[in-house]
């Protein structure tokens, strides 16, 4: 899996509007680290350094980070429709992503935070979104999926709704910053935005691998964990606040990307089993294999224009969603 | 010992459990006997800590529950509830393995080995769970939850099962009650729900005779399984032969529709 995604990375790297043949990025890519061992052009170079590998990396933090997300939630409310776009998690961080935007510059305050604003404001939205679905679809301690599917229906109705609102009120230049943003896509990258995402994306990922057995334990039920040993409303919250943290960061630079949650924890169960030990990990690089190939078909089929990318994911996500549903309906018969 | 003083539970101000004493000492097992609705699973919920009881209170060798955490409580009793079902593609062998999680241990394939042939479970270990019958997941979450207390330790444990047998067939149930009988030699106080009477009359230490969330009569097997006061909390007539050294306790439900009663009622 690891093996494929550096593979994926690398023909990504190479392929574009701008072609690098395999053995100059290879080439860059080492004499970057010291090793010079083919000759090459400095405009090659700089494409290379400065807008395809953060544009790569993005792909991989955000793709990653949605895949192990969408696996961590699908554990957590046990059940395989759940998707961090589907109980809300995305649209409560692109709400408040769209407050930040529009309000930055006439909130003095939103100024403070500098570039890592945008995300922690995003994530503050995921998170609320998230604990009121959890807060919503539970009962009597349990969590309830239709309850839960439809408090995420609600609260994405309630954050579109409010979307709208905020961009009514909007003046022309944040309307653009807006319309920037909400073309949604990792071509915008560059090396701050990496950082900041690695450095908001990288601890919930590594905290909600360490949750492996306890998600395992939880795919039995939730007294059923308990009885073994694992403090149930803990586990809760550190997976709700990691995929919040997540998703927010990538939402907030990427703008919503959906079905990467949903599809890639199956294709990973179908290939490894339900064991959180792989499934976990598994999402992370399978997530980040496809988010790079989407960004790479959005960058090359349409040639030198680009597709986003969140079109190519539900392109190949929703018949997966309908294939899944139908499925769903013939183990049930 | 596990000692639960005065549990008093309510739902919406009926009482579904009503001042209730129930001790269990290790290498004993004790059987909850009781119609449908007389509260016998909520009593186990409370007594597992899976419910909170309001009035009342349940303590573990001589610790109040509500000081341990759910790992210390899970390193002193196991809980098997009546049913369970997985929400992802697991193996057998993954779900007894599960049981290894509050000893701190990832793997230990001799031991799963031991239980799940005890269980005999072992030929179904690579099956995924959501496949097997109803009496082959059963045995699959005994041998989950008696992997959680197999290790021999220097503190007395107890082990809660709510009808651990109901899918399973003859064979199955004495085997399931000889494993419970070995289990209980380890230092294991075992407290099961059965529907049974004869499995609970010939391996029981004591019965607990609940109805409508209070308990009747509990005590040594032989004094509280009589005619009388089965029929009292049962509502149905029933007759019991006392067996002997060497033959088996047999406690009779009588049909409505049989020749001799026909004549007795007429």
């Amino acid at each position: 899996m690891g093996l494929a995604l550096a593979m994926m990375s690398l023909l990504s790297l190479s392929l574009g509007a701008f072609q690098i043949p395999l053995y100059n990025v290879l080439g860059i890519l080492l004499d970057s680290i010291g090793l010079e061992l083919t000759e090459f052009s400095q405009q090659q170079s700089n494409v290379l350094l400065h807008i395809r590998l953060p544009r790569i990396l993005m792909a991989i933090l955000v793709g990653g980070g949605l895949g192990i997300t969408g696996a961590a939630l699908q554990g957590l409310f046990r059940n395989p429709l759940v998707e961090p776009g589907l109980i809300g998690v995305s649209s409560g961080g692109a709400l408040f992503a769209v407050i930040f935007i529009v309000f930055g510059s006439t909130l003095p305050f939103l100024s403070y935070f500098g570039g890592i604003g945008l995300p922690l404001f995003a994530f503050l939205g995921g998170l609320i979104n998230t604990l009121l679905v959890y807060k919503m679809g539970s009962w009597a301690g349990k969590t309830d999926i239709s309850l839960l599917i439809l408090a995420g229906v609600a609260l994405n109705a309630l954050s579109g709704a409010l979307i709208g609102l905020v961009i009514f009120y909007a003046d022309d230049a944040a309307l653009r910053n807006f319309t920037f943003w909400s073309l949604g896509d990792v071509g915008g990258a560059n090396w701050s935005k990496v950082g900041v995402s690695f450095l908001l994306i990288s601890g919930p990922v590594l905290l909600v691998m360490s949750q492996f057995k306890n998600l395992n334990a939880l795919s039995i039920g939730e007294n059923e964990a308990f009885h073994m040993g694992v403090d149930v409303q803990k586990v809760k919250y550190i997976l709700l606040f990691s995929s919040a943290l997540i998703v927010g960061t990538a939402v907030s630079f990427t703008g919503t990307i959906g079905f990467v949650g949903l599809i890639v924890p199956h294709l990973i169960r179908m290939m490894f089993g339900a064991d959180h030990r792989l499934v976990l990990p598994g999402s992370f690089l399978f997530g980040a294999t496809l988010l790079t190939f989407a960004d790479l078909l959005g960058r090359t089929i349409v040639m030198p224009s680009e597709m986003p990318i969140g079109i190519i994911t539900a392109i190949i996500g929703a018949p997966f969603f309908i294939w899944l549903i139908i499925n769903v309906k013939k183990i049930r018969s | 010992m596990l000692q639960a003083n005065d549990i008093h539970f309510c739902i919406r101000n009926m009482p579904i459990v009503d001042k209730a004493n129930v001790s269990l000492a290790p290498g004993e097992l004790t059987v909850i006997l009781g119609p449908n609705g007389a509260g016998k699973s909520t009593l186990f919920k409370v007594l597992a800590g899976e419910i909170p009881c309001k009035y009342g209170k349940v303590d573990y060798n001589g610790s109040p529950i509500n000081g341990f955490s759910a790992k210390n409580l899970a390193l002193v009793r196991a809980v098997m509830p009546q049913h369970s079902s997985l929400s992802f593609p697991f193996k057998a062998m993954e779900v007894v393995e599960l049981g290894l999680l509050s000893g701190g241990d990832s793997y230990r394939q001799d031991l799963l080995e031991e239980v799940m042939s005890e269980t005999q479970t072992w030929h179904l270990k690579d099956q995924l769970y959501g496949n097997l019958s109803g009496g082959e997941k059963q045995r699959v979450q005994l041998a989950r939850v008696l992997t959680q207390i197999w290790d021999k330790k220097p503190y007395p444990r107890y082990l809660l099962l709510d009808e651990p047998t109901s899918s399973m067939d003859i064979a199955l149930q004495h085997h399931v009650l000889r494993i419970i009988h070995k289990i209980k030699k380890r230092n294991i106080g075992v407290l099961a729900i059965l529907h049974d009477l004869n499995l609970a009359a010939n391996y029981a230490d004591k019965v607990i005779l609940l109805k409508k969330g209070r308990i009747l009569h509990q005590g040594p097997v032989k004094e509280v399984m009589c005619a009388s006061n089965l029929e009292e909390v049962f509502e149905h007539p029933i007759q019991v032969f006392s067996g002997s050294e060497d033959s088996p306790m047999i406690i009779q439900s009588i049909p409505f529709i049989q020749n001799h009663l026909e004549i007795k009622l007429a």
